[in-house]
C-alpha cells in the first residue's frame, strides 16, 4: 500500500500540482509533506499526518514552518 | 476494494447532487430559448454550471486579495531574509513561511479548498462520461434526461460526451477538442505572464518561486494535452470556461487592485492622474490623496511593529530569571 501511495503523489505533485501554483500556506506543502509522512512513517499514520495537515491548511489559518514530525518524536493526539 | 468503493460513493453522492441540480436547473432555462435536446443548451449548461461554482468562490478570492496586499508590507522582510539565506533554497522557504505566520498574513489560498474543488471535477466528469455511455442517471439528472445529454451534439455535429481519444477519426470532435485544448494553453499561459510581468515586483521574479513558474510553463502543456485528448467534450468545456473566468478575475484584479511597487500599479496611478486630469480635477486633491495613503501605509507598520518590540523587550525582562538558576 505504501509504494503505490508514494508513486500516487510522486503523479500529483508532477502533473496536477503545477496547474495550481503554490497554494499551499505552509512549508513543506502539503503534498510534499504526505510524500515525506508516507515514506517515513509508512502508509497508514503517513496517511492520518497527511490527512490531518490538509485539515490545517484551510483559509483561516496562518501557516508556517511545519516540518513532517521525525519517527523518534511522538505526536499530539493518536 | 468495495471498502474504498463505498467510502467513493460516499463522498460521491452528494456532489452528483450538488452538480445535476445546477446543470438541470441550467438546462431548463435554457431550454426556454433553446431545442431542450440541442448540444447548445446541453454545453451552455455546462458553462452555467461552471460560472456558480466560480461564482462560490470569489469570497475565497477576496480574502486572498485582501492578504496579498499586507504581504506588501512585510516585502522589505523577505527581501532581508533572501539576501541572508539565498543560497538555501530551503532554508529559505521556511524563514519566509515562518515570517508570514509571525506576521499573521498568508498570500497562498491554502491548500483545502483546491482539494475539495477536485471531486467537483471528478464528478462532472463521471456524471457526463457515464451517461454519455449507457445513459446513466445521476442525482436528479433522470435516465430519460441523461440519454438526451448523451445524444446531444454541439453544432449539430459535436457529441458532448465523446472523447478526442474515442473520437475513431471523426474529424469535427478531434478539432474541437484541439481547440479547446488551445484555448485553455492560452488562457493558462497569458493568465501567468500577466501576473508575472505585471503584478509582481522584481524581487519576487527571482528565487525559488519564479522557477516554480518556470516549471509550470513545461508541465502545464503536458498536462492538457493528456487531459485533452482522454476527457470527453463537456469536461473539456467546463475546463476552459473555468480558466476564462480565472483570467477575467486575475485582469480585473490587477486593473483595479494593483499590487504596489509593481508596473501594473504604476499604469494606474498614471490612469487615475489621466482621468483626474480630463475631469478637470486640480493637482491638489490628487496629491491630498496621495499624501493620505502615504500617511496611511508609514502608519501601518508602525502599528505592526509595536506589539513585536513591546514582545521583545519583554522577552529580554523574562530573560534573566531563566539565566538564573
Amino acid at each position: 500500500m505504501k509504494y503505490p501511495l508514494i508513486w500516487f503523489l510522486k503523479a500529483y505533485r508532477l502533473f496536477i500540482s503545477p496547474l495550481y501554483g503554490q497554494v499551499c500556506r505552509y512549508h513543506p506543502s502539503c503534498s510534499a509533506y504526505a510524500l515525506e509522512a508516507v515514506t517515513v512513517h509508512g502508509s497508514i499514520r503517513g496517511s492520518w499526518l497527511a490527512v490531518r495537515r490538509l485539515a490545517r491548511c484551510h483559509p483561516w489559518a496562518a501557516g508556517g514552518y511545519d516540518p513532517v514530525p521525525t519517527r523518534t518524536t511522538p505526536t499530539r493526539g493518536v | 476494494m468495495s471498502f474504498f468503493g463505498a467510502i467513493g460513493s460516499f463522498i460521491m453522492q452528494p456532489l452528483y447532487y450538488i452538480i445535476s441540480v445546477i446543470l438541470v436547473g441550467w438546462h431548463n432555462l435554457w431550454s426556454l430559448i433553446l431545442d431542450p435536446a440541442s448540444g447548445a443548451a446541453w454545453a451552455l449548461s455546462i458553462v452555467g454550471l461552471t460560472l456558480v461554482i466560480r461564482a462560490a468562490l470569489i469570497p475565497l478570492f477576496v480574502k486572498q486579495i485582501k492578504s496579498s496586499r499586507n504581504m506588501q508590507l512585510l516585502q522589505p522582510k523577505v527581501k532581508e531574509l533572501q539576501k541572508k539565506y539565498g543560497h538555501d533554497r530551503e532554508r529559505l522557504a521556511q524563514e519566509t513561511m515562518a515570517l508570514y505566520k509571525e506576521a499573521g498574513t498568508n498570500p497562498f489560498a491554502s491548500c483545502l479548498p483546491i482539494l475539495l474543488q477536485m471531486p467537483i471535477f471528478f464528478a462532472l466528469f463521471r456524471l457526463l462520461d457515464q451517461a454519455a455511455k449507457f445513459g446513466k442517471a445521476h442525482g436528479v439528472l433522470d435516465a430519460e434526461q441523461a440519454q438526451q445529454f448523451a445524444e446531444a451534439k454541439l453544432f449539430g455535429k459535436v457529441p458532448l460526451s465523446a472523447t478526442f481519444l474515442t473520437a475513431d477519426g471523426d474529424r469535427a470532435v478531434q478539432v474541437m477538442a484541439l481547440v479547446l485544448v488551445a484555448a485553455m494553453l492560452v488562457t493558462t499561459f497569458l493568465t501567468q505572464r500577466q501576473l508575472m510581468t505585471k503584478n509582481m515586483p522584481e524581487s519576487a521574479l527571482t528565487g525559488p518561486y519564479a522557477q516554480q513558474q518556470k516549471m509550470l510553463l513545461y508541465v502545464l502543456p503536458v498536462v492538457f494535452a493528456v487531459g485533452g485528448v482522454a476527457f470527453p467534450i463537456g469536461v473539456l468545456i467546463y475546463w476552459t470556461v473555468s480558466n476564462l473566468w480565472t483570467m477575467g478575475q486575475q485582469f480585473y484584479v490587477i486593473r483595479r487592485n494593483p499590487a504596489p511597487g509593481t508596473p501594473a500599479a504604476k499604469a494606474k496611478a498614471e490612469r487615475d492622474a489621466h482621468r483626474a486630469a480630463r475631469k478637470g480635477i486640480t493637482l491638489e486633491t490628487h496629491t491630498a490623496t496621495e499624501t493620505v495613503e502615504e500617511t496611511e501605509q508609514e502608519q501601518r507598520p508602525a502599528q505592526r511593529q509595536q506589539p513585536k518590540k513591546q514582545s521583545r523587550s519583554q522577552r529580554s525582562k523574562k530573560q534573566p530569571p531563566k539565566k538564573s538558576p
